[in-house]
C-alpha cells in the first residue's frame, strides 16, 4: 500500500471490522454442535479460530491502547512502512483466499474444550473494542505511534500498520471460519 | 443543480420552516462524506455517530440474529433523506442493528455533540428535530401494524403503491427481506399482482 490518508485508512479499516462483526453475528446463529466440529482431523474448529484470534486481541488491544496514550496528534497523510506492508500482505487472503498456510505460534493455539458463548461473546466485545479504537485514533498520528509487535517487543509497527496487520490476520482467519462451516454443514448434511 | 447545503436546507424547511438565521446555524457544520456500495457505517453493538443526510445513493439497516430468519432488513433510505440508526443516535445506547449501503453513496452527516449543541442553543432545531422523530415514529407503527396483520400480497401492494419506484431502485432480495416474505413469494407476486395507483 502506498501513501494515504488517514482519516480514509481509518474509515476503511473501520468497515472491514465491521464486516467482521456482521459475519460473526450471522456465525453466532449455527448450531453449537457446527461451531465446535472440526472441518479434518486436527484443523481447527470455528470457536478454535476465532479464540485464536481472541488472543491475539488481548495481547495488541491493551498493547495499542498503551501505545496511543502518546499525545501525538493526527497528520493528514499516512505512509505505511515495509515492515507494516509485508506482515498486511502476508495475512491479506487474495481475492477472498488464503493460499500460504502457516503456523501458530504455540501461545496461541487455542486449548482443548471451548464453549461457544464466552468465545463469541469475548470476540465481539473485542471488535467493538478495536471500532473505537479506530475512532480514537483518528485524532492520534498513526505514522508516529509505535506498537510492540507480539512475537518481539523490540520491533515495531507504526499504529497504522498495526492496525491493518491485525484486521488482515482477521480477515484471513474468516475466510478459514467460512470454510471450516462449510465443510461441517457438508459433513452433517451426509450423516 | 441546488448544492448539497441547499438540498439539506430545503428538507428541514418542508419538515418546519425555521428563520434564515437558525437554518444557517443547523446546516453550517455538516461533513460531506461519500462511500463505496455495501460499506458497513454502523455495527450492531456501537453508539450511532451521525445523523446523515443522503445525497446519492440507496442504504439499508437490518437486523441478524433471529433464529427463523437469518437477517431482516428494517429501513431503507434514500435521497433526499435523514439516516443512519434513528434510535441509538438519540438515546445514545448501542445500536441492535446494522447499518449499510447498498449503491455508492454520497452523504452530509452531523456529529451527535454537533446536533446536541445546536438543539440546547435553538429551541427550533430541538422542534424540528421532535417533528422529525414524530414522523419516523408515525411510519415505523404503521409498518408494524403491516407487518402483523398483512398477508405478504396486502403488504406487497401498500408498499409498491405508496412508493414505486423502489422497485427500480433496490434488488428484490432486500425489498422481500424488508416485507418478510420469502425471495420466491416476491418473484411470485411480482408476476402476477398488478400496481395501480
Amino acid at each position: 500500500m502506498k501513501k494515504t490518508r488517514s482519516i480514509e485508512l481509518l474509515d476503511q479499516q473501520q468497515s472491514y471490522v465491521r464486516k467482521i462483526i456482521a459475519t460473526t453475528t450471522l456465525v453466532r446463529q449455527e448450531d453449537p454442535e457446527l461451531l465446535l466440529r472440526p472441518p479434518a482431523p486436527g484443523k481447527w474448529s470455528v470457536i478454535e479460530t476465532l479464540e485464536h484470534l481472541n488472543s491475539y486481541g488481548r495481547y495488541y488491544l491493551p498493547a495499542i491502547e498503551n501505545a496511543m496514550k502518546e499525545s501525538k496528534s493526527s497528520q493528514e497523510w499516512f505512509s505505511p512502512g515495509w515492515l507494516g506492508n509485508y506482515f498486511t500482505n502476508m495475512m491479506l487472503p487474495k481475492n477472498g483466499v488464503v493460499t500460504n498456510k502457516m503456523q501458530a505460534p504455540k501461545d496461541h493455539r487455542p486449548p482443548a474444550d471451548l464453549d461457544v458463548k464466552p468465545v463469541m461473546d469475548e470476540f465481539l466485545k473485542q471488535q467493538n473494542h478495536l471500532l473505537d479504537l479506530l475512532e480514537a485514533a483518528k485524532k492520534k498520528n498513526i505514522g508516529a505511534i509505535r506498537v510492540p509487535i507480539s512475537i518481539s517487543k523490540i520491533l515495531k509497527l507504526k499504529l497504522g500498520d498495526t492496525f491493518r496487520f491485525l484486521i488482515a490476520h482477521e480477515q484471513r482467519h474468516l475466510v478459514q471460519v467460512h470454510l471450516a462451516l462449510q465443510a461441517c454443514k457438508s459433513q452433517l448434511a451426509k450423516v | 443543480m441546488l448544492s448539497p447545503t441547499e438540498q439539506l436546507k430545503q428538507f428541514v424547511q418542508a419538515i418546519l420552516p425555521l428563520d434564515e438565521v437558525v437554518l444557517d446555524a443547523f446546516a453550517e457544520n455538516w461533513q460531506p462524506f461519500e462511500c463505496k456500495r455495501k460499506t458497513v457505517l454502523t455495527a450492531a453493538g456501537e453508539t450511532e455517530r451521525y445523523l446523515y443526510f443522503v445525497l446519492e445513493g440507496v442504504q439499508r439497516s437490518f437486523y441478524i440474529g433471529g433464529h427463523e430468519k437469518q437477517e431482516a432488513t428494517l429501513i431503507f433510505t434514500y435521497p433526499y433523506s435523514f439516516s443512519g440508526v434513528a434510535d441509538s443516535f438519540l438515546t445514545r445506547l448501542p445500536s441492535f442493528c446494522f447499518f449499510e449501503t447498498l449503491t455508492a453513496s454520497k452523504f452530509l452527516r452531523l456529529p451527535y455533540a454537533s446536533l446536541e449543541l445546536l438543539m440546547q442553543q435553538y429551541p427550533f432545531i430541538m422542534q424540528t428535530i421532535l417533528k422529525a422523530t414524530s414522523l419516523t415514529l408515525h411510519g415505523v407503527l404503521k409498518r408494524q401494524v403491516e407487518l402483523q396483520c398483512f398477508s405478504a400480497e396486502e403488504k406487497y401492494k401498500t408498499l409498491f403503491t405508496r412508493s414505486p419506484h423502489l422497485l427500480q431502485m433496490i434488488p428484490h432480495k432486500y425489498l422481500a427481506s424488508y416485507l418478510g416474505i420469502d425471495a420466491s413469494t416476491f418473484s411470485k407476486l411480482l408476476g402476477t399482482v398488478k400496481i395501480t395507483s
